[in-house]
């Protein structure tokens, strides 16, 4: 497309693991429709933000025997979570059978839908059970040679509304019978019903044609399956038998959680709460037909029976036997990897990317960029400082959409929405998968996100918000002389406290919003420890998430009935399947941010930022330090390259009902944030007029340090927006001025005052 | 399932009230008065399909009018007679586009 300016989007490709150690490789995965061939760079990110008002892109060319021309392919991404059983003897031998479960659609009438199947598209054979376009439960049938036979119910089922489904084939007769019983049939949500139809006798089943339970086979590619037709909602107890059931015998079979192993015509009987943080599902009968998850579908979902006796999946998994499954899941593209990268040992860590530039003849000039991280050498640390990369925020906002799907953001913004060409490929192509503020497209909100998928928000040129913001810190460091190594929050999660304790002094990022258990315990003994930590970003430490067991660069979220929320999961829905912790916010689960680092989130504020005013604690000699070189009556950030102010997007204050230490120092305060901070939800438990940040003081921004243990100690911002006033003037301001007196004491190994 | 309404907002636009255009014209980035800024949540909170939006040509210098389809998977609609070479500009013009739709009168430059 021709639009003017740089094309991002006409190449994409992701980087796999996501943050390597020099020495380490980095397999770069591409796809492009249209192009041909691209030049590949690899660049050290300094500054990935091209915003004139800040530093602007700062990029560093590295050598490597990677760069050059390299040809590049389409590699199509196919969408879709399902389960995958391998074929066996037992499922090609089957004659007569019936198929049932409870079923909860969440987009019926839509398009064809498969709720399980043993089929081949490509050949027509064998058999599927599923939702017809236009919402109504159907078994078909075919035997490979174009016919096919299917019994249709009389009525479409309902959005959202559980109901028992079976259909069943007779070999004798070639019988075809479907039932769906809708389990609240009342006040007009009645949708039970049948459909019967003649078939072909005694058909025979295709060979090598895996089961699949919500989607079916294409025919191609049968050992890692290629599918299509996939479901949309929660399927919960799927059971095969070997026979013709009635309706209420099938239903019987489904309805037990625990199934008789030798009853000699159960083939099947899944029960996805066994192990739901694991990707395979697994078979009750004595056939042991187990399978595999493919694009980590939603487990830990609350199945037909759920009556709200549990909330917690750990506590009756017998109600949480269901999985929901989305058509437009995504965690793994799947792609070939076209080239790997050995990262030299000599490469300082950082933020890195591969540059892929093209001038096509009839479109705009290319440069997209993959991005990837190097971290510091665990076995060499070389600096006192380390950043910790916080991969966990970067894959929660992975591709948002919402601002595209949803009303609010301009009046938030108080201004027009600025599309990127990043959000025009977006808006085209949902296919990479969005973020975990988006929902799919049922309307059910996205819980899983990870990195083998282009991410377009991650890279250099991207959309402002995290990734950007953070480079202007690196840009920082790099521009002060400040020597820094690279961790990442993903090492915090998986190696706990060894990650930071080479380190005199931590930084964590503009953004670091998303926290599992192991990364907040590893930075609170760390702090416990003699830890200096400078925490220099906003609304951090707010969710709590899971890694998944064994999925690198692979997050889990769950958003329940607090917090600024996008979505707000189904009731009963609040733990996480990864790990069966409760997810939400930390506050709900008794660890509110102010604990941790002083402040906890308090408000957006995305039309305006503001600067923060001296307060007197500021002047006590415990802090006076900081101050050195800054005049006593100084606003402090009022500048910065988002909205004019250091205090700004989304913000955080101290509060010691919510665990500020009374050894804290308030040092200044950004109280003056007018009517566009709009407080969090949790910020107030009735509505009345004065909430808005014209009104509201508790709708603020406050810089607060403290000391800890073993001469440790906490410096904390408050603010998104604090890191994007650092370039201001040329470097030459009161916010570079007082971090770099912070970072400097920070890192003197006497003990914090 | 918590989504927004984009048929929520109904604050009824006085189209006599030129002042407030007034107002928005001399400083579309505001602060506002209290009867603006109701009269630009009215304008602001409308359903994606439609939606005017701004797409970037070049950061900080060039932007191109567009529409959002409403509808996942498909382009958004570029205006490409309609570009700015400032958010004010933009601001303004969107602003004159969406009282008239809404009110029926046209504001002359």
């Amino acid at each position: 497309m021709r639009l003017g300016g740089i094309d991002t989007t006409s190449i994409l490709g992701y980087a796999a693991p996501l943050a390597v150690e020099p020495g380490g490789q980095v397999a770069f995965h591409l796809s492009s429709d249209s192009l041909q061939k691209v030049d590949v760079t690899v660049v050290r990110v300094r500054c990935g933000d091209p915003d004139p008002a800040g530093p602007g892109l700062k990029l560093v060319p590295m050598a490597s025997p990677v760069n050059g021309p390299r040809a590049v392919s389409h590699q199509p991404i196919r969408t879709g979570s399902c389960a995958v059983i391998a074929d066996r003897p037992a499922l090609r031998d089957l004659a007569s059978f019936t198929v049932g479960c409870f079923l909860w659609p969440t987009l019926p009438g839509t398009a064809a839908q498969t709720i399980l199947s043993r089929w081949r598209d490509d050949r027509q054979a064998g058999w599927r059970l599923g939702l017809d376009a236009s919402g109504h439960l159907e078994l078909a049938v075919g035997d490979g040679t174009g016919a096919v036979a299917s019994a249709r119910s009389a009525r479409p089922v309902l959005a959202r509304e559980w109901l028992f489904v079976c259909g069943s084939y007779d070999a004798a007769t070639g019988q075809l019978a479907v039932h769906q019983i809708s389990l609240d049939p009342q006040a007009g949500r009645d949708r039970s019903s049948h459909g019967l139809a003649k078939g072909g006798a005694g058909l025979a089943w295709p060979q090598d044609v895996p089961l699949v339970i919500a989607a079916r086979c294409t025919g191609e590619a049968l050992d890692a399956p290629r599918t299509a037709a996939h479901f949309d909602g929660k399927i919960d107890r799927p059971r095969l038998c070997r026979a013709t059931l009635e309706p209420g015998a099938m239903r019987a079979q489904c309805e037990r959680i625990n199934p008789a192993p030798g009853d000699p015509d159960l083939l099947a009987a899944w029960d996805f709460s066994i192990d739901i943080p694991g990707l395979t599902v697994q078979d009750r009968s004595a056939h042991r037909l187990h399978g595999r998850l493919v694009q980590v579908p939603a487990r830990g979902v609350t199945g037909a029976n759920w009556d709200g006796t549990a909330n917690d999946w750990r506590a009756l998994p017998a109600h949480y036997g269901a999985i929901h499954f989305c058509a437009d899941d995504m965690a793994d593209c799947g792609w070939s990897a076209d080239f790997t990268l050995d990262v030299p040992t000599d490469w300082p860590a950082g933020y890195y990317a591969v540059r892929l530039a093209a001038t096509p003849a009839d479109g705009d000039p290319v440069e997209s960029y993959v991005g990837f991280f190097v971290r510091s050498p665990r076995a060499r640390p070389a600096a006192k400082l380390a950043i910790v990369v916080p991969i966990a925020t970067y894959l929660a906002y992975a591709n948002g959409a919402l601002r595209m799907d949803q009303v609010h953001a301009e009046s938030m913004l108080e201004g027009l929405m600025v599309l990127s060409r990043d959000d025009l490929y977006l808006q085209a192509h949902r296919e990479v998968g969005l973020s975990t503020y988006d929902t799919h497209a049922d309307g059910s909100g996205w819980r899983v996100s990870g990195s083998r998928r282009p991410i377009l928000n991650m890279r250099p040129r991207c959309n402002t918000f995290n990734y950007g913001n953070d480079t202007h810190l690196i840009d920082w460091l790099e521009e002060k002389g400040i020597d820094y190594d690279v961790v990442t929050d993903e090492d915090l999660h998986r190696e706990g406290l060894a990650a930071l304790r080479p380190y005199r002094c931590v930084m964590t990022l503009s953004h670091p919003e998303y926290y599992s258990r192991e990364m907040w315990d590893a930075l609170d003994s760390y702090q416990r420890a003699g830890g200096r930590h400078m925490y220099l970003g906003g609304n951090g430490f707010y969710w709590r998430i899971a890694f998944h067991r064994d999925l690198a660069n692979v997050i889990e979220v769950r958003r329940d009935v607090t917090g600024v929320r996008t979505w707000e999961g189904e009731a009963g829905e609040a733990h996480l399947a990864f790990t069966g912790e409760a997810g939400g916010l930390w506050r709900s689960n008794g660890r509110a941010p102010q604990r941790l680092v002083g402040v906890g989130f308090d408000a957006q504020v995305f039309d305006r930022s503001a600067g923060y005013r001296r307060l007197p604690a500021s002047h006590d000699p415990r802090a006076a330090w900081m101050f050195e070189g800054i005049g006593a009556d100084e606003m402090i950030g009022n500048f910065g390259a988002r909205n004019g102010g250091a205090a700004g997007l989304e913000i955080d204050r101290a509060d010691p009902s919510l665990g500020s230490p009374p050894g804290m120092l308030l040092v200044a305060s950004a109280d003056r944030i007018g009517y566009g901070g709009m407080p969090a939800p949790e910020e107030f438990r009735t509505f009345h007029r004065g909430l808005d940040g014209e009104q509201n003081a508790r709708v603020r921004a406050d810089l607060v340090y403290f000391p800890t243990a073993q001469g440790g100690g906490v410096f904390s911002t408050g603010s998104i927006a604090w890191v994007t006033a650092l370039s201001h003037n040329r470097y030459d301001n009161n916010v570079s001025r007082l971090m770099e007196n912070v970072v400097r004491r920070f890192l003197d190994p006497a003990p914090l005052p | 399932m918590l989504n927004n309404d984009p048929d929520s907002a109904h604050y009824p636009i006085d189209a006599s009230r030129r002042d407030l255009v007034e107002e928005f014209r001399r400083a579309p980035k505001g602060p506002h008065s209290r009867e603006l800024q109701m009269v630009l949540h009215r304008l602001r909170w409308e359903s994606p399909g439609g939606r005017y939006v701004l797409v970037t040509v070049e950061p900080g210098k060039r932007w191109v009018l567009g529409r959002l389809p409403g509808v996942r998977g498909a382009p958004v609609e570029l205006m490409r007679n309609k570009t700015y070479e400032s958010l004010a500009a933009a601001e303004w013009d969107v602003f004159k586009l969406r009282w008239e739709a809404l009110t029926g009168q046209a504001i002359e430059d």
